[in-house]
């Protein structure tokens, strides 16, 4: 099973999934998610099955002792005196902080060593190539378990909330390892928070028969964006970023950059429609990871917007930690002293978002591409906040109306070029082909693969961009009335059961017709799975 | 509350902040802007705002930032 968007995932594992999970009364529907969950682990990576569950073993231990801790502190401040209640507090927290970061070492140094040992072998061997030359080390091959870089940040979101004591630490192991390996959120996220999912789990969901068609209408949506658009612009996209030095053509560079945002967005937002239409027949519900993210008005609007969960992720347990912790809170002072009240806390506020940044770039992926795509997010992020200000006396003198339709679509198209842009430099292979395909993109301006329908020869043909393009437009209609509050499957459930059974059979022909099968194509695989 | 909706104002011109629900859902404050909303707020009121207490909901409306600003200050 490579992907949720496929036939094997659908209907050899879902379909007789979802049918066990209804028929079990009660309790027993926990014991049936659990083995569900270890199946699907197991057919995704094999042995590598426990790396789970030695994570969540470690979590479980250390969220139970710093449960423990905590029980103690307030059995002893109970009957201490006024005086010593802080002596208690700052021993106890002193002792739960140094059971919480001995569990975070782990995990993440289990995190880094899976999946950061060959970028750091690859730099070692650089640096060494150039003070011995000769000398050449090889990577080590090691095999990463599937949706490593989820689990583990619910792992940590878990066990920094039970320190806060904004969860209450997990008594019963089970339940902590049902969330952790809810099977529909393994691959690809959302990465959730533990409750209220770990209780809806613990719990048993309750299936309805409209959750099963509102679910059901999501996968087939789902299916629909990767099937008609992300696997049809694959070969293209191949053919592009591997010969792009070939081509020399900054045109082709601009459409293929088009075309992979269009692909990443149908390819990640169609499989979290698969895992959230999976989870919502089961009566379930995961958090949204996308909200119409090209309506976005500036990048840090963007990433609030596009893989949502991961966002908020790095803001609650890194960026505002850090930029409210005692050292930068003291930079934020003397700052704004200096600079004023909007630049001041932009200084502590820039090195919380480096950092955020940095790590964003790298849990991408190890590479420097990655690193460099999160570096130019952070520089486009910072800017925005620099000439807010500048921009806001500009518009004022040259009486133009921030709020009005014109300004805000000339943000939206500026904020779209620049994620696309973006993307550019993520899916190249390496960094430098990267920086040379974006130098194409201004040098090398020439239109004849267009006029000599040349373009049509790279593994799409005419009919497939009629067809990409007719299902672009479908999800970008889609995406308006979602904006406007539409709720489009409640829509297609009002309407008249002929209508409904019209449109549903309508959508399966069309996907089974024209859908991008067979062997002129090869269907992508899951990006964000192997982040 | 007046000093508040002033700060509020500052950071989300163009927004009628005494009645807006949606702060930070409707984007007009993202995290550098409720960064330097702390920092005013903590100078201003006298209080320390911790990282758990930056959640949508005590940001999303005057009201209930100048809730979280009462309740930092009884404690």
């Amino acid at each position: 099973m490579e992907s949720y968007c496929s036939l094997v995932y659908v209907l050899l594992f879902l379909v007789p999934f979802l049918l066990l999970y209804r028929f079990v009364p009660g309790q027993g529907k926990r014991y049936v998610l659990l083995a569900g969950n270890l199946i699907f682990f197991w057919w995704i990576s094999g042995i590598r099955v426990l790396y789970i569950v030695g994570t969540a073993v470690v979590i479980y231990l250390a969220g139970f002792g710093i449960g423990m801790l905590q029980e103690k502190r307030n059995a002893a401040l109970s009957t201490a005196e006024k005086a010593d209640r802080k002596t208690i507090m700052e021993a106890s927290r002193k002792k739960q902080k140094g059971l919480m970061l001995v569990a975070l070492v782990f995990v993440l140094g289990l995190l880094l060593v899976l999946k950061y040992t060959g970028f750091a072998v690859e730099i070692l061997d650089a640096v060494l190539e150039k003070l011995v030359p000769g000398t050449f080390l090889t990577p080590p091959t090691i095999l990463v378990p599937i949706g490593l870089s989820f689990y583990t940040l619910e792992a940590i979101a878990y066990l920094v909330d039970v320190y806060r004591e904004t969860v209450k630490p997990e008594t019963n192991f089970l339940r902590l390892f049902l969330f952790l390996s809810f099977f529909p959120k393994l691959m690809e996220g959302p990465i959730s928070r533990y409750e209220p999912l770990a209780r809806n789990l613990w719990d048993g969901g309750q299936m309805t028969r409209e959750g099963a068609i509102r679910g059901s209408m999501r996968i087939f949506y789902g299916l629909f964006k990767k099937v008609m658009i992300a696997d049809r612009l694959n070969p293209l996209l191949d053919q592009v970023f591997l010969h792009y030095m070939e081509y020399n053509n900054g045109v082709m560079n601009w459409i293929a950059t088009l075309f992979y945002m269009i692909q990443l967005y149908c390819e990640f937002s169609g499989n979290l429609d698969v895992v959230i239409g999976s989870a919502e027949i089961m009566g379930i519900t995961l958090t949204e990871n996308f909200k119409q993210p090209f309506f976005s008005k500036s990048i840090s609007e963007f990433w609030t917007r596009w893989h949502i969960s991961l966002g908020t992720w790095f803001k609650d347990y890194i960026f505002y930690p850090m930029s409210l912790s005692k050292p930068l809170k003291n930079l934020t002072k003397s700052a704004r002293k200096k600079l004023g009240n909007h630049y001041g806390p932009l200084v502590a506020g820039a090195i919380a978002l480096f950092t955020v940044w940095f790590c964003n770039g790298l849990w991408h992926g190890a590479g420097w591409r990655y690193i460099f795509f999160g570096m130019y997010h952070f520089v486009l992020i910072l800017c925005g906040n620099l000439i807010e200000y500048p921009a806001r006396i500009v518009t004022d003198k040259l009486h133009i109306n921030r709020q009005g339709k014109p300004y805000k679509a000339f943000q939206i198209i500026r904020t779209f070029i620049l994620v696309v842009v973006g993307e550019l430099f993520f899916r190249a292979h390496g960094l430098s082909a990267g920086i040379a395909m974006f130098k194409q993109l201004f040098t090398s301006i020439s239109f004849d693969w267009i006029t000599t329908g040349s373009i049509f020869t790279l593994g799409m043909d005419r009919m497939d961009f009629v067809i990409a393009a007719i299902a672009v437009l479908l999800i970008l209609v889609v995406d308006i009335l979602k904006e406007r509050g539409v709720d489009v499957r409640g829509k297609i459930m009002e309407t008249p059961a002929p209508v409904r059974i019209a449109i549903c059979t309508a959508a399966v022909l069309v996907l089974v017709m024209f859908g991008a099968y067979g062997l002129n194509y090869q269907p992508v695989m899951p990006i964000y799975a192997n982040f | 509350m007046e000093k508040l909706l002033e700060m509020l104002e500052d950071l989300a011109p163009g927004t009628d902040v005494a009645t807006a629900t949606d702060l930070v859902d409707g984007h007009h404050l993202d995290s550098l802007a409720i960064l330097s909303l702390v920092a005013d707020l903590e100078d201003e009121f006298d209080i320390t705002i911790p990282a758990v207490e930056i959640i949508p909901a005590n940001f999303n409306s005057a009201e209930a930032l100048w809730a979280m600003i009462t309740r930092r200050m009884e404690e």
